[in-house]
């Protein structure tokens, strides 16, 4: 990295580490891997990580694979069919008869387009396990190709799972989950080319674009979904004692924060999986709100906002309730 | 119940009076239900009259003994009306000690009424005078922080203007009001709240954060109809 504006945003302070799963340099430097190996990266590391978030998820509240009943995975990093669901079920030994759901090519907001169904299946068949796996090998979609545009993405993913068990039924009062209320939801269609992940014809491979104007487009539409969906409720933003927002890079975090007036302390959490993790696309909003949780200082009856944004361009939110 | 706070509500501004002569915590239950109201009708400016003798214990917790938990929800209020989405106007009308001094403070203009008198009698009471050791100390610098707060001594109004305290020194409320509104002038609740935030935030902001911040508060600024007037108005007067 010999370009200052690159190295720039690899010492930044706002991300201190990240977990990475890259092969060995190349005889230039960067690894040469062609879409091929990438694909078969992204199903390797998404079935190692994910098959580990899921049983983590599962041991947590007393259960084992037997016990899942559905399973939604979302991932935007890699392609493939059967989709991930099948492979981590025959991986890990999931019931044949668990139903399944693949949400594939959504991006960073992907994890709260998929808790809608999720929800909805849990809602149609009470009692029973469904399962979100958000898992990205954002290492498994890389470009190096020398320019700013690729070194901003090189430098801001990282490689994650995680995830959550979903069910409607009796409040479980030893696993103190919040109660889903609602969704809102806001996409910006003009804004449709801002964050993409297409072929990049001269790499031969999928390359990630992020626009300049990502943290603008976001922050100027970021009231809209929010009062939609507090205003179903009938309840002011006061009344939100906890936001947990998707860690989409510092200055995306910045625009949330001076357009719906959130302090730093409102968004501890965002910041500190952005320093740890970097931006894990999907599951990002899932590590921050296991943080909140292990923080203790969520109360029952406290209503909290899930908030995601990614390609549409779009914002996803969520109103909860513990 | 007795009212602590006399409220007068016209359609651009909410003026909001202590009534008593202490603040007690039935006074900061009507601050906290005033400053909803208003944040809920979208009120764009907060008048905030303070004649003010000290704290009173009263109400703090069930047996009326001071508590920590009362302090606690003092503090929250002051910190929601110095982040409030109207724009605040203190008049210290009067004596203005402990909680009143706390309160214009937390307020983005300042003015005093000939015969105000403000003070934080606090320490040489036993306890501390909130978190106007943390504000105080970023209007007038550490050492005139330190006189203040140990000493509890009052200041006048002219010499609360000539350390920076209050903007203006006015005859009466109704003038210092008047000066308030003046000295805003046409600023817009949405710039004038995000250049407040960014200056209060400045004293721990490293300068590489700040430059993202005010992007972030200045694209907000420029997609609001005050800068879009203001835009309009310059295309017209260009040739």
């Amino acid at each position: 990295m010999k370009d200052p504006r690159v190295r720039s945003l690899f010492t930044a302070s706002h991300i201190r580490t990240r977990h990475l799963d890259l092969p060995p340099p190349g005889p230039d430097g960067p690894p040469v891997e062609g879409q091929g190996e990438l694909l078969a990266r992204h199903r390797a590391g998404a079935l190692d990580m994910g098959g580990r978030a899921l049983t983590a998820c599962l041991a947590r509240a007393g259960l084992g694979v037997g016990d899942v009943d559905h399973l939604c995975v979302i991932t935007t990093t890699g392609f493939l069919a059967p989709g991930l669901s099948a492979h981590l079920i025959r991986a890990l030994g999931l019931r044949e008869d668990c139903s399944r759901l693949d949400v594939v090519g959504m991006g960073c907001n992907a994890g709260l387009n998929g808790l809608g169904p999720v929800a909805a299946w849990a809602r149609a068949h009470p009692g029973r396990n469904a399962v979100m796996l958000c898992v990205e090998a954002c290492s498994a979609a890389y470009v190096f190709d020398g320019t700013l545009r690729t070194a901003i993405v090189n430098s801001l993913f990282g490689d994650g799972a995680a995830a959550i068990l979903v069910r409607a039924d009796g409040r479980d009062e030893a696993s103190f989950a919040p109660a889903l209320h609602g969704f809102a939801s806001h996409i910006i269609p003009q804004a449709i080319d801002a964050m993409r992940y297409d072929w990049d014809e001269a790499q031969g491979k999928f390359s990630f674009y992020l626009d300049r104007d990502v943290p603008y487009v976001v922050g100027a539409h970021a009231e809209t979904p929010v009062r939609k969906l507090l205003a179903a409720h009938r309840l002011p933003q006061r009344a939100i004692a906890h936001w947990v927002v998707h860690s989409g890079g510092k200055k995306v975090v910045d625009a949330i924060k001076y357009n719906l007036g959130l302090s730093a302390w409102d968004v501890r959490h965002t910041s500190s999986v952005l320093r740890d993790f970097g931006n894990l696309s999907s599951g990002s909003f899932l590590f921050s709100l296991e943080r909140l949780h292990a923080e203790g200082r969520v109360r029952r009856g406290d209503w909290g906002v899930l908030m995601t944004m990614g390609p549409g361009s779009t914002i996803e939110t969520a109103l909860v309730r513990w | 119940m007795p009212q602590s706070l006399s409220i007068t509500r016209e359609t651009d501004r909410v003026r909001i009076a202590l009534a008593a002569p202490r603040v007690d915590m039935g006074a900061i239950t009507e601050l906290e239900a005033a400053l909803d109201a208003a944040e809920d009708a979208g009120i764009p400016r907060i008048v905030l009259v303070l004649r003010c003798e000290g704290m009173s214990f009263a109400g703090f917790d069930p047996d009326g003994a001071p508590d920590i938990h009362g302090f606690h929800r003092w503090e929250k209020v002051v910190t929601r009306l110095e982040r409030a989405r109207a724009l605040t106007i203190a008049v210290a009308d009067g004596p203005c000690h402990g909680p009143g001094f706390q309160l214009l403070l937390a307020c983005d203009v300042r003015i005093a009424t000939r015969d105000a008198r403000l003070s934080l009698p606090e320490v040489q009471q036993g306890y501390l005078p909130g978190m106007a050791t943390w504000r105080l100390a970023r209007y007038v610098g550490l050492g005139r922080a330190k006189r203040l707060v140990l000493s509890g001594a009052a200041l006048h109004a002219e010499a609360a203007e000539a350390l920076g305290l209050v903007d203006a020194v006015a005859p009466d409320a109704a003038d210092a009001e008047s000066a308030g509104h003046a000295l805003l002038g046409d600023a817009s609740p949405v710039a004038g709240t995000l250049a407040r935030r960014l200056l209060i935030e400045s004293f721990e902001t490293p300068a590489e954060d700040a430059v993202g911040h005010f992007l972030a508060a200045q694209a907000r600024a420029i997609a609001q109809p005050a800068f879009a007037r203001t835009l309009a108005a310059v295309r017209r007067s260009d040739p």
